[in-house]
């Protein structure tokens, strides 16, 4: 860190965003306070296609680049010359969309001569929480959203170790893999909880991946559904969606709460925050809140609109990872996959 | 007048510092894949090795495809990312049109970017270089025939196009790109985006 910025007492970091379906430009003081976040969403033009497809998400992107960052400053009234670093996600995500967000990126810290701090998308979930409070450690980040599902381990800022994670499908996924069996649009994930809260708990599901780990497994849960959905309609039965949903969102939240519970216990966690886009999940956040409560540990969930992707938790990250001295060069790159480390 | 000229839209990397109708550096460097890591740094190189600072350039002029989607992407977005911060003159060319004004030779030029299965992006330009076929994603057949019209061309391609015999491969003359693209109108950089001549795979399908 040069002396300059040790003496500065505040630090506006710009935040860029754009590893999915969202670009998404904010600017963050000191890691914890927002003070203006720009998010377009591509999730119609998705929509008609039944999932992200990544060319037409490239394509959007740098259609929408440039407009979002002029927002984005304009509502902050604030020029590029006020930010004192970019922070950006670097990984993991779709590649082509990721460049789009990078490139703007370098071309900014190249022009204004401003460090480029490398966000890692999960990072960024996590620091979504230190927008709301403080972040107390040690600390458990259960990380749930459409392309992850990770229990992390946080003994200090920046800090990461992975306990577990999915082996296959992530949560999200296979939220909305059986969304889609139940003939709901997508993105489906946010109505089967919905759908759930009609029904009941009448289907027998397994609860995946029941074992001593701290990893999870949905494809098996996924494949259960929809072959209980096939045989069902091989009898002439029809499917209750409604007590489905339920019966599949219940099994799919225990596996979480009960690697919660294991992780809470064994390594002595004393808060616990939910991040990513499924912690938008009532039920999640209802039967963590259960664990939590039992054992006495703070649970923290960011407010729904830091849950979803957006650039304000990746600045909030940014300044954690500055403070921890990682700063890239302009080779920096995208990475589709890459360890939280 | 400093003028920063940025191509992307193939696996090689064409910039260039222009001042006065002069290039005070260049850079044509083939990267392929790298290309995404290497464009900012070897345009910073530019920048450092003529001397010139990011505060100078008074103008951008970049080419916005046909050719590779995610190659015609990175140039476009240092571009446009640039030409709105520092709030000056964008404006663009053709990758085609860049390479038809490339060819030394004084006949009709047809430029030729592979576009795979059978297809590529092309175009017809005459003796002084106005289109006669606009940029196109056209079936490599329908384009043979269509030159067998005209006899007097030569194809400008760095792709491996085996059923055309009279071609060179391509060079760009950045001086008179630039000069060219100079003519065209100035445009908003939030405005300046990729011409990809081609609708993605979901979007055909979706079509069809």
């Amino acid at each position: 860190m040069s002396d300059n910025m040790k003496e500065k007492k505040e630090m506006y970091i710009l935040g860029i965003e754009s590893s999915c379906d969202e670009t998404s430009a904010a600017i963050v003081k000191n890691g914890t306070e927002e003070i203006a976040t720009v998010i377009s969403s591509q999730i119609d033009i998705h929509k008609e296609y039944g999932g992200v497809v990544p060319e037409i998400a490239s394509r959007h992107h740098v259609k929408n680049i440039t407009i979002v960052l002029e927002e984005c400053l304009k509502k902050a009234n604030m020029k590029m010359e006020d930010i004192d670093a970019i922070a950006i996600t670097y990984g993991p995500g779709l590649i082509g969309s990721l460049l789009i967000g990078l490139e703007a990126a370098k071309t900014l810290a190249f022009i204004y001569h401003k460090p480029l701090i490398p966000v890692h998308h999960i990072a960024g979930h996590i620091y979504a929480n230190s927008l709301v409070e403080e972040l107390k450690f040690p600390l458990l980040a259960v990380v749930v959203s459409g392309g992850h599902t990770e229990l992390i381990e946080m003994k200090g800022h920046y800090q990461f170790q992975k306990l577990g994670g999915t082996l296959d499908d992530a949560i999200g996924e296979c939220y909305d893999k059986v969304a889609r069996v139940l003939g709901l649009e997508y993105p489906g994930g946010p109505k089967i909880d919905k759908l759930a809260k009609l029904g009941k708990n009448t289907y027998d599901l397994p609860v995946p991946l029941n074992d001593d780990s701290y990893n999870f497994s949905f494809s098996g849960l996924k494949s259960a559904v929809i072959n209980l959905v096939h045989k069902e309609e091989q009898k002439g039965k029809k499917i209750n969606k409604e007590d489905l949903a339920a019966s599949f969102q219940n099994v799919a939240v225990k596996s979480i709460t009960t690697k919660v519970k294991k992780a809470i216990i064994e390594k002595k966690m004393k808060t616990v925050i939910i991040a990513g886009g499924v912690a938008a999940n009532q039920v999640l956040r209802e039967e963590i809140k259960k664990v939590t409560d039992e054992l006495h540990v703070k649970l923290s969930i960011p407010p729904i609109q830091y849950c979803t992707d957006n650039a304000t938790m990746i600045a909030a990250a940014g300044y954690y990872a500055y403070l921890d001295g990682r700063v890239a060069d302009l080779t920096l790159n995208s990475k589709s996959q890459d360890k939280l480390n | 007048m400093k003028i920063l000229y940025i191509d992307t839209s193939s696996s090689y990397l064409y910039a260039a510092i222009v001042e006065e109708n002069k290039i005070k550096k260049q850079i044509k460097k083939e990267f392929g894949h790298t290309l995404s890591e290497k464009a900012l740094p070897e345009i910073v190189k530019l920048f450092e090795e003529s001397k010139v600072t990011p505060e100078e350039i008074e103008k951008i002029i970049v080419v916005n495809g046909p050719g590779s989607f995610t190659g015609i992407r990175i140039g476009i977005t240092i571009a446009k990312v640039y030409a709105w911060s520092r709030n000056i003159p964008i404006t663009t060319i053709s990758a085609l049109e860049a390479m038809a004004l490339s060819s030394k030779q004084k006949t009709y030029h047809v430029p030729i970017i592979d576009a795979r299965r059978g297809f590529v992006f092309s175009a017809i330009y005459d003796k002084e270089n106005q289109p006669i076929l606009s940029p196109k994603h056209i079936k490599m057949d329908e384009l043979i025939q269509k030159l067998e019209e005209i006899k007097d061309y030569i194809v400008i391609t760095n792709d491996e196009i085996e059923l055309i015999s009279k071609k060179e491969s391509y060079d760009p003359d950045i001086l008179k790109i630039v000069m060219r693209a100079q003519e065209k109108e100035i445009i908003n950089p939030h405005a300046v985006n990729p011409e990809y001549l081609k609708l993605t795979e979901a979007e055909e399908r979706k079509q069809s």
